[in-house]
């Protein structure tokens, strides 16, 4: 309950972040970070009360559909709400420095707020639904913070790139949960998990599973959907910080974990989710060789790092598990730190590229320590805690059932990678001499040093005092993944073991890679040349592909000619028709037919002979006489039958439209363009095909007869009923009087549109918009 | 067109089509006839005498715009439906006077004839019209 | 209660007669207003009426059915009524604030009979009653196509016309066979005749003819072709009402025919509005992914969306006849004003072509955010009315087993907002291709109230959907269950 208000009131402050900025200025930041400041106070205040007990509320949202607006928090949600808020309050300080003086400043808090309150809506739904609506809030959010900077083109596809991306993996992820309600008869993860070996012996898992997974895919930036993350690093570097390492590409990595009790413990699960993340942990260390931008730097070991997340969700052990959640932890905390540094640097000097880095200790050495220590953490080096969080990776590692060896070998190589990376990024730019002479360069104002020094101490006072997050924070986190209560030890020592010396391999290995930079770099781009298919490249081609088939397409729908369109529509109705009448007209003799009188034979064959004239007119003239002629027969055959009102209704009107049609010969110019001989013969051909099947419904439908028709009470009633006669003209003005104002309006309508049309007196101008 | 002969035919011809048309409407509900046709062949008439005499002679023997008689008969059919409900009846309930002299009734679905018959005069006249004043 | 079923025909028609006689452009702003308000409050007193479940049926002139005709409303037609009441209403607000339209000898009235056609659509128990309204909205769109008379929108407006009097032929063609063949018009008649043994044909014959027919005028694939020539030439209060309103029509009348006559052969006859819907919702979303005018675009994604709705018959089952219920309300609201967003734009801008337009973000804010969300509600994007629409379409997809059909529906979505997007990308965040020259041409006006007020109230209305549907949904869900209740229907009318 208490984090419902929590969450509508983060929304809240996202709201009234514009006006803010403009009445308090530079100071808004400081001021809304109080906000989840009390945030992160609400959830220590839930994680240090003994044994955590889960928190479940809900509310009616939708009942007819079954939904509900589910609230859950427990300890995987309570370490999701302290990253979100925590990392969020700081970011809020960071980025008012970071973009003082930007007019929009306001905006970015606004959207900044508005993507932590759904991001604390992901961590706290109790709801597949509910998730899934906060969800794609966060991708809405990342796509407005990504396009910050939309000025420039390629920010905009960027931000283009990522929300498609994470927003296809989103549709998987709603198909996935409909599927998943639908077998689970709930859309409640408590009560999904209550039936979980039900679900996971349903016929419909493995399309749930894949589904789901490739929501959990895109959201986390698992290969090969990786790609936009790099890209989102067109965002301002708070946004980087905050929403593209510590918190929104994490949204996957938490949602397998929740999910961890419904689909997990299967085969499928164990193999999918084991080979996505090392894939993806691979692939983001071998990348990231040949980096040289700071940000694409981390980015890449983001992507790393939250492949690495998945494989230890995959291998599933509760050893397993604890390290995930540890790592989740300790990389928010270095990897947030190391961002915002970037950002400083890039603040103060102007480039973030590191061959143009160097010697920047002496005049920012409060970022460097911070920097330093978290690289330190980054690397697994103790006493920080990214060195625990390394020790018991290697040993759930170890522990690993089946292919543990293969694994371990390429989380060796990956994490030695990663260590060049740290080293990279935290270390480098701070030593040796200053590269290139350039304007004086000073330390980060303190805005600006809030949250990597803040995020860089706590990676250390965690590390020297593991016990503050082991008890109160990672297991109830871990209780929740295994729906069983874990006891969680975490120490810096644990004596000289194999965990150990593949932790002192792991450093000497990415020391060497360090070193050996220039060549390692060199290596990573030529790799990079060699890849003929990179995913970001397929999307590219996937987007053209679209667009060339769109266009394609316009051009045979669309093409804009009325005899093309009239061709479609007719095709298509006489091959629906063709399609519904199929097997049903029977070609044989109906007993209703009325005798026909030769009268009616003379008349009928000069309406065809003036119908094949109308066709064969050179001249509109022609044209328009020889339909005439057409008018006059057909009321002659009224007139043959007995119907005298409509046969003296049918001549005036053909006489009227006659003369019309002369006052409005007058102004067209003369027939010039004749079709050619093909196109006669295509429209001649549907004209036969609409002919033939309009002869053979009216064929069926005088072979049935359901019952009287309604015609002999219209007989019957006209006279003592309606005291009138003339049946026609009864069933005009009484028993069917609706449809004659309807039809008398249809007149009205059209004298309208002829007059207005015929009336030029204004000249013809831009239409109002 | 603006022969002599057309003037003095009209001259003839418009009158007895306007009688025609008012016959045609007033019998209509008993014999060949009715607001719709009656008011093709008042369209006609007044067609005729545009064709004559000109447009804006038409005109002036018409007094009302066109559109103003669409309008009106417009209302006047949509209204005749509506005495009907004063009496608790469904919309366009015919209400009729008990027999006169003669069998004759009078009753609103007249009224909605009559409605027809300005609405297609007006529509007819005001297209006629336009065609021709250019 | 029965006699409100005229109304919503009546009064629009009162109005529409009335501004051809008024001149005044006060009084006609007056008279639109109230004809377009009064339109609603009558569809918001037969939702009242029809919450229960039941029907109401007027014999109009006292000819009880199947003789006379039979104005019938369910709670799937009170709710049409009302919604296109409410957009004609917001629509003529809009109007109000935009050079002329009241003072222009057609708009006014001719909007009001477009009112007047959808309601006696949305209510004819009667078949050859319901051709009558479709020639009255034929006409009354035609002309209004050709409101402000340049050479461009005449072109729009024959094909919109050529292509619709074919659809008319094959409808009054169809009346006349099922007369034939039945002897009657009366909808819940023709539904009590026709037997249902298939294998009498009689339903077949004519009920393809029909779902051409309509098929025409719902914009469904192969049919569809009128509209993107014809939609985005007139003013935009004539293209916002269209866009809402028209194709919504033809919809309605596939989903009355088809839910209470012709259900004899499911197996055919819904199984090809199946395909042909889940074909209307790709090519739609590819045709507008192809186009780079504001209302072009969203012009051709009307015809995506007619698919979703269509599909919903298709899958036939009281949850997806609900779904369509909601998605159908969802869209009306969410296509209008985002037409008479686009209409803001061009009033700020001069122009609605992609390439000219840009940096709205920057200095439109207030706007900006407005298109934004209606375009990702279109998208289909929660928390917005969108989501649920596109929701209980998939999940009655998924219930019914038809998952391909639902997988579209999903695809289909993201490309919606590829095409949102793009807008976003190129009107709202490229910077202004004349430089910093925005503001400085002839054309801008400031928005007034009348811009605002619409577009503020639809905006309000997909919002509150998102966040709290359940009322639409449990009104959905009785529409649903009553569209299925064929002998319900049957009873109403012809009281046995």
């Amino acid at each position: 309950m208490l984090f419902a208000w929590l969450i509508l009131g983060t929304f809240g402050a996202a709201a009234v972040a514009p006006w803010l900025y403009r009445r308090a200025g530079a100071r808004a930041g400081w001021l809304l970070a109080a906000w989840p400041l009390l945030v992160v106070a609400a959830a220590v205040g839930r994680l240090v009360r003994p044994g955590c007990p889960a928190e479940a509320a809900g509310w009616d949202w939708a009942p007819t559909l079954g939904l509900r607006v589910g609230l859950y928090v427990d300890g995987l949600s309570l370490l999701m709400i302290l990253l979100v808020a925590g990392i969020g309050a700081l970011v809020l300080v960071y980025g008012g420095g970071y973009l003082k003086g930007d007019a929009r400043l306001g905006r970015f808090y606004a959207q900044t707020l508005l993507f932590m309150g759904a991001m604390l809506g992901v961590s706290t739904a109790g709801d597949l639904i509910s998730l899934f609506v906060f969800w794609e809030l966060t991708s809405i959010a990342s796509f407005l913070l990504i396009g910050f900077h939309h000025a420039d083109a390629g920010t905009r596809s960027a931000a283009r790139q990522a929300l498609l991306v994470t927003g296809g993996g989103g549709l998987a992820l709603l198909a996935g949960s409909l599927l998943l309600g639908l077998a689970g008869g709930s859309f409640e993860i408590v009560q999904l998990a209550g039936a979980a070996a039900s679900i996971r012996s349903h016929g419909h898992y493995g399309a749930i599973l894949i589904l789901v997974v490739l929501g959990a895919a895109t959201k986390s930036a698992q290969a090969p959907f990786h790609f936009w993350l790099p890209g989102a690093m067109a965002a301002p570097t708070p946004v980087s910080a905050y929403l593209h390492s510590a918190t929104m590409v994490k949204a996957g990595v938490f949602l397998l974990a929740r999910l961890a009790p419904v689909l997990g413990g299967t085969a499928e699960w164990h193999y999918l989710l084991t080979l996505l993340g090392v894939t993806t942990m691979l692939l983001g260390a071998l990348m990231a060789l040949g980096q040289t931008d700071l940000k694409r730097l981390l980015a890449y070991s983001t992507v790393s790092m939250l492949g690495l997340l998945v494989l230890l969700l995959g291998l599933d052990t509760t050893m397993a598990v604890e390290a995930a959640l540890v790592i989740l932890l300790v990389h928010s905390l270095y990897k947030g730190a190391l961002f915002m540094v970037a950002g400083a640097v890039d603040h103060e000097t102007g480039t973030r590229n590191v061959q143009d880095l160097g010697g920047l200790f002496r005049c920012m050495p409060v970022t460097a320590v911070a920097a330093g220590l978290a690289a330190l953490s980054m690397s697994g080096f103790p006493p920080l805690l990214g060195y625990i969080g390394k020790e018991l990776l290697y040993e759930a590692k170890l522990q690993a059932p089946g292919v543990g060896w293969l694994i371990l070998g390429a989380g060796v190589l990956a994490n030695a990678l990663n260590v060049a990376v740290a080293l990279t990024v935290g270390i480098r730019p701070f030593l040796g001499r200053p590269k290139r002479p350039r304007a004086p360069v000073h330390e980060a104002p303190p805005a600006l040093l809030t949250g990597p020094v803040l995020l860089a101490v706590l990676g250390l006072v965690f590390g020297l005092m593991p016990g503050m997050l082991a008890g109160p924070v990672i297991a109830p986190a871990a209780a929740a993944v295994h729906a069983q209560a874990t006891q969680i030890e975490l120490k810096l020592w644990h004596g000289v073991n194999a965990v150990l010396l593949l932790s002192l391999a792991t450093m000497a290995v990415g020391a060497g890679l360090f070193a050996m930079r220039k060549r390692v770099r060199r290596l990573g781009e030529r790799l990079a040349l060699t890849v003929p298919f990179t995913p970001s490249r397929i999307y590219g081609q996937l987007l053209e592909g679209l667009m060339d088939l769109a266009k394609d397409q316009t051009r045979i729908l669309q093409h804009g000619r009325l005899r093309g369109y009239i061709f479609t529509v007719l095709a298509g109705a006489v091959a629906a028709t063709a399609w519904g009448a199929w097997g049903y007209i029977q070609w044989t003799r109906p007993d209703r037919l009325a005798p026909v009188s030769p009268v009616a034979v003379v008349v009928g064959m000069l309406v065809v002979a003036a119908a094949l004239a109308a066709v064969r007119a050179a001249s509109r003239l022609g044209a328009v006489l020889a339909l005439g002629g057409v008018g006059f027969g057909v009321s002659l055959l009224y007139m043959v039958y007995g119907a005298p009102d409509l046969a003296i209704t049918q001549l005036l009107v053909e006489t009227l439209t006659m003369i019309l049609f002369v006052l409005v010969l007058r102004r067209l110019p003369r027939l010039r363009e004749f079709s050619a001989s093909r196109q006669r013969l295509r429209d001649g051909c549907i004209a036969a095909a609409v002919g033939i099947t309009m002869t053979g419904l009216v064929w069926q439908a005088l072979q049935v007869q359901l019952g009287p028709a309604i015609s002999e009470f219209y007989a019957r009633s006209s006279v003592p009923l309606a005291f009138g006669r003339n049946v026609v003209n009864v069933i005009l003005v009484d028993f069917r009087a609706l449809d004659t104002l309807g039809e008398i309006t249809v007149l009205a309508v059209a004298a309208l549109g002829a007059v207005y049309l015929l009336q030029r007196r204004r000249p013809p101008q831009e239409g109002p918009p | 067109m603006n022969s002599v002969i057309l003037r003095g035919a009209a001259r003839i011809l418009v009158p007895l089509q306007l009688a025609g048309a008012l016959g045609l409407l007033v019998r209509g509900h008993n014999d060949p006839g009715g607001g719709f046709i009656a008011g093709l062949v008042a369209a006609g008439a007044f067609t005729l005498l545009a064709l004559a005499e000109g447009v804006a002679a038409a005109q002036r023997w018409l007094r009302v715009a066109p559109g103003t008689l669409t309008g009106v008969g417009l209302l006047l059919a949509l209204g005749s439906g509506l005495p009907a409900l004063v009496l608790g009846r469904p919309y366009l309930s015919g209400l009729w006077s008990g027999e006169w002299a003669g069998g004759v009734r009078l009753g609103t679905p007249l009224i909605f004839d009559a409605g027809v018959f300005l609405v297609v005069l007006g529509v007819g006249v005001s297209i006629v019209f336009a065609l021709m004043e250019e | 209660m029965s006699g409100w079923l005229a109304a919503p025909i009546l009064i629009p028609l009162a109005a529409a007669a009335l501004l051809v006689l008024v001149r005044g452009r006060r009084w006609r702003g007056i008279l639109a207003l109230a004809g377009a308000a009064a339109h609603c409050g009558s569809g918001l007193v037969l939702v009242a009426a029809c919450a229960g479940g039941g029907h109401l049926v007027l014999a109009v002139g006292g000819w009880p059915a199947p003789y006379g005709i039979a104005l019938v409303a369910d709670l799937f037609a009170a709710i049409m009524v009302a919604v296109t009441g409410l957009l004609g209403l917001l629509v003529g607000v809009y109007a109000l604030g935009t050079d002329d339209l009241m003072a222009d000898a057609v708009f006014p009235p001719l909007a009001q009979v477009l009112l007047m056609g959808a309601g006696g659509a949305f209510l004819a128990g009667d078949l050859f009653n319901l051709y009558v309204w479709f020639e009255v909205l034929l006409i009354a769109s035609f002309v209004l196509l050709t409101v402000g008379r340049r050479p461009a929108q005449l072109a729009g407006a024959v094909k919109y016309v050529a292509i619709n009097f074919l659809a008319s032929a094959m409808f009054l063609t169809a009346c006349g066979l099922l007369y034939g063949k039945t002897g009657t018009l009366n909808l819940a008649d023709l539904a009590r005749k026709i037997p249902a043994d298939p294998a009498t044909g009689v339903v077949l014959t004519s009920a393809s003819l029909l779902l051409a027919a309509f098929g025409i005028k719902a914009a469904l694939f192969p049919f569809f072709n009128w509209l993107p020539a014809a939609y985005p030439t007139p003013p935009v209060a004539v293209s916002a009402l269209f866009a809402g309103v028209l194709t919504k029509v033809g919809v309605y009348a596939l989903i009355r025919l088809f839910t209470l006559v012709f259900v004899q052969d499911v197996g055919r006859t819904h199984a090809l509005i199946l395909v042909l819907s889940v074909a209307t919702m790709i090519t739609g979303v590819l045709g507008a992914a192809a186009q780079g005018g504001l209302r072009r675009i969203l012009a051709v994604h009307i015809v995506s969306q007619i698919g979703y709705m269509t599909l919903g018959l298709g899958v036939w089952t009281p949850a997806a006849l609900a779904a369509v219920m909601v998605y159908m309300v969802h869209n009306m609201v969410v296509k209008t004003n985002l037409f008479l967003v686009v209409g803001a734009v061009k009033r700020l801008r001069g122009t609605e072509e992609l390439a000219r337009l840009g940096g709205l973000w920057r200095e439109h804010p207030g706007l900006s955010g407005l298109f934004l969300v209606s375009a990702l509600s279109l998208a289909g994007l929660p928390p917005l009315s969108g989501f649920v629409a596109k929701f209980v379409v998939i999940r009655a997809c998924f219930l019914a087993g038809h998952w391909l059909a639902g997988a579209v529906a999903l695809g289909v979505g993201l490309l919606t907002l590829f095409s949102m997007v793009k807008i976003w990308l190129e009107a709202f965040w490229k910077e202004s291709p004349d430089g910093a020259a925005a503001g400085a041409g002839p054309a801008v006006r400031p928005l007034g109230a009348p811009v605002w007020v619409p577009v503020l109230v639809l905006t309000a209305i997909t919002v509150a959907v998102g966040l709290y549907p359940e009322p639409l949904l449990e009104l959905a869900q009785r529409a649903g269950d009553q569209l299925m209740d064929r002998a319900g229907y049957i009873r109403a009318v012809l009281g046995e």
